[in-house]
């Protein structure tokens, strides 16, 4: 199993690299796997990963976390306050709590109360922005530096890694310009390039969830809480106590993954999730409810907004466009293979469509890569819908004793 | 199983809309006495749009010909906020209500109260309206518009001047025309030095993205790019994302390059919360809201509203450069010359991208 498990990732990974590496080699732009560009990804993908394994927590218990944008505004606030106060780690930890403290509120709306999830979620959602809009009126207001709707800087920075001996020799590496090999160069050393701690945390969280959940006795409760919490409760699971402890473990990690956006911009500024929690949402969707693939999504989202962002001359859009073709390509190649005829020819029309755009069009406008991965998320729930598996009790309020 | 996830996809979207509906606050902020009332106290209704004051940028600058009003001309204040994400509706509501309590003038600050604004003024022909970036079209409204190409010309000027590399860079907040028109001003003035500049500019969001404003860490992640690939001089017209473009420069200034920032709306020189930036602060872009303010007030205070469409370009010193970091004194004297030209009518800067 574990065997097949790591073959099955060194395979998606070897396929990505090839499938950069092609895109890099017909557009001649070592941005595409530069490792500047590969650690900046990693800064934009974290938050959006976070708040993803932050919706698998709730969701793998049976509880649908729509909060998660306001858990997250939660986390943006309390790093914004308590790092002005007292330091970029008080920050953190009030990230945290406050995210939590939404976990709490949700817990105790959706599983105590049974309220419809959804519509707590939402509830979540309205009260974070208008107490922390509220909040910073009232702190922030007369503070120096600080402003109605945005913190004084946090005081103080995470520590960050580059480790030079791999960095350096990989990046001249990287510039040699070799198929796949310089590719992979770039990729690993943008792994060790101003790495931030809390990436690194983030990466931890991400390994100790798949262990915790899907390794443990532990694991297997809290799942079957969200698959058969009725079973579960006939062989003695505490479904309540479970679901309460994944749900508040869910506004912890949202609330991390605010903490981090406002460490990221060195302030708290109303706002500033831009909807990255929804987005994490999607990339949960996207992953099919599993850490491995939701933090796939994450980094696409990313990596795509970081191409957007470091842009020359709209070149990385244009890669973009052809790597987006490649992958039509070989998905509908897939798709021939397993005979789905069908779904083949609108891959491949679909590829077919992007090649000509990007040979016949001088420019793109950016906009095109703003809304690539929202794109890429409706095509993987569009195709993959049939073999995506939500939790079987996902968002079916809980009553112990009832029948089902 | 399936029905319930496509109905929490559903409800995703619409918690977004709700959260865009619930969330605009009528916040009322503060209503100070007035030091001295002279005759009877005219009464200044002041409508920010997001979320007010504390942007260092544009509604500072409203704010301080508003507190300017105050001090000199002794007028009673009243602010309100129509918060991040206002709708229509409740700018309408917000107008309504100043209207109703009897301020006078009552302006509108920011491009976003156009619609509002104009289906509100009609109904109070007695109270005089001003609005400030955009132009509506109402027998009691002064349009304050700037002429934010010209000034944006001289910056491109300095720019140009003050870069060693040829390759400077524009990061701008939402990609709307107001927006556009700074980084046409801006190209046009840099490319009058050196024809053969190269100018990297780059968008935070698409029109309507109001997000655009709030993403210093993007910004930052930009200009970091534009750098990169040998800017030197980079300048931000992106609201509070504007933040992230200085951070980056500074990271790089401290690293050892020769790299400035080019600020907006105020003078970010002297903004207290920029103070950790000042040094790599050459020069902003005065966009002198505080002025076209200031003038509407005591236009009412004096008896003569200004209404109609109020150009405050140049030759009004509605708009120009600040000259408090004192590294621009080197470049002034090319923008100066620059500025007359523009204002003797031999230069004309476009508004749109060439």
């Amino acid at each position: 199993m574990t065997y097949l498990k790591s073959r099955r990732f060194i395979g998606a990974a070897f396929t990505a690299i090839t499938m950069l590496s092609i895109t890099r080699t017909i557009t001649s732009n070592g941005d595409l796997t530069s490792t500047v560009t590969i650690a900046q990804a990693l800064v934009f993908a974290s938050p959006i990963a976070l708040a993803g394994l932050a919706g698998i927590w709730a969701e793998r218990a049976g509880v649908i976390n729509i909060g998660l944008e306001g858990m997250m505004i939660l986390g943006t606030f309390g790093a914004g306050w308590a790092g002005w106060q007292w330091g970029v780690w008080a920050g953190v930890l009030a990230g945290v709590i406050f995210g939590a403290i939404g976990g709490l509120l949700l817990a105790v709306a959706a599983v105590t109360f049974g309220v419809d999830q959804i519509i707590a979620g939402t509830a979540i959602n309205l009260l974070a922005l208008g107490l922390t809009k509220f909040l910073a009126i009232v702190l922030f207001t007369d503070a120096p530096g600080g402003g109605q709707a945005q913190s004084p800087p946090i005081k103080g920075d995470i520590p960050t890694f580059t480790i030079d001996s791999i960095v350096e020799p990989l990046t001249s590496l990287h510039e040699t310009g070799i198929f796949f090999i310089s590719d992979l160069a770039g990729i690993l050393a943008g792994l060790f390039y101003n790495l931030s701690l809390l990436t690194i945390i983030t990466f931890l969280l991400f390994a100790m969830t798949s262990y915790l959940l899907w390794k443990t006795a532990f694991g297997l409760r809290l799942r079957s809480a969200g698959e058969n919490p009725w079973a579960a409760d006939s062989l003695g699971v505490k479904v309540v106590q479970f679901k309460y402890a994944a749900v508040v473990f869910s506004g912890m990690l949202a609330g991390l993954g605010g903490a981090y956006l406002s460490i990221a911009s060195t302030i708290y500024r109303n706002g500033n999730t831009a909807g990255r929690g929804f987005i994490g949402l999607a990339t949960m969707i996207f992953g099919d409810w599993r850490p491995g693939g939701t933090a796939a999504g994450a980094l696409m989202f990313g990596y795509i907004d970081t191409l957007r962002l470091i842009d020359t001359g709209n070149q990385n859009v244009k890669g973009l466009i052809l790597l987006g073709a490649i992958i039509l390509f070989a998905i509908g190649g897939l798709m021939l293979r397993k005979a789905k005829r069908n779904s083949a020819i609108g891959f491949l029309l679909l590829g077919s469509v992007m090649i000509g755009a990007y040979f016949s069009a001088t420019s793109f406008p950016p906009e095109v890569a703003q809304v690539a991965p929202y794109i890429t998320t409706l095509l993987v729930l569009a195709t993959a819908s049939q073999n995506l598996r939500p939790p079987a009790a996902d968002g079916i309020p809980y009553r112990k004793g009832d029948n089902h | 199983m399936l029905k319930g996830l496509k109905l929490a996809s559903i409800l995703a979207v619409a918690s977004l809309a709700l959260a865009a509906c619930g969330s605009s606050g009528e916040e009322a902020t503060e209503s100070v006495a007035p030091p001295e009332p002279t005759v009877a106290a005219v009464k200044v209704g002041m409508a920010y749009d997001q979320d007010g004051k504390g942007d260092g940028s544009f509604n500072d600058a409203a704010f301080a010909g508003l507190s300017k009003a105050q001090t000199d001309l002794g007028v009673e204040i009243k602010e309100v906020n129509s918060g991040a994400s206002a709708t229509d509706a409740t700018r309408e509501e917000l107008l309504t209500l100043l209207a109703d309590g009897g301020y006078n003038p009552v302006i509108a600050v920011g491009f976003a109260y156009s619609t509002a604004l104009a289906a509100v003024a009609p109904k109070y022909p007695d109270t005089t309206f001003a609005i400030v970036d955009s132009v509506v079209d109402s027998a009691n409204v002064g349009s304050l518009v700037f002429a934010a190409e010209q000034g944006s010309y001289l910056t491109g000027v300095i720019a140009a001047t003050a870069s060693k590399s040829g390759v400077i860079g524009f990061i701008g907040g939402m990609e709307i025309d107001l927006i556009k028109a700074f980084e046409a001003g801006y190209i046009e003035g840099a490319r009058s030095v050196n024809p053969d500049i190269k100018i990297e500019s780059k968008y935070m969001g698409a029109a309507g993205d109001n997000t655009a404003w709030n993403v210093p860490e993007k910004a930052k992640t930009a200009t970091d790019g534009m750098i990169a690939n040998g800017a030197d001089v980079v300048y931000a017209a992106a609201g509070g994302s504007g933040l992230g473009m200085f951070q980056s420069v500074k990271a790089a200034a401290d690293g050892g390059a020769t790299v400035w920032a080019i600020g907006v709306d105020s003078d970010q020189y002297t903004v207290p919360s920029l103070a950790e930036y000042k040094d790599i602060i050459l020069t902003s872009m005065l966009k002198r809201v505080d002025v076209a303010v200031f003038d509407v007030i005591k236009g009412v205070v004096d008896g003569a509203p200004l209404v109609g469409i109020q150009n405050f370009d140049l030759s009004k010193e509605g708009v120009g450069y600040s000259a408090s970091n004192s590294a621009v004194s080197e470049f002034s004297g090319a923008a100066d010359a620059a500025a007359e030209k523009i204002k003797s009518g031999e230069v004309t800067v476009g508004t749109t991208v060439q």
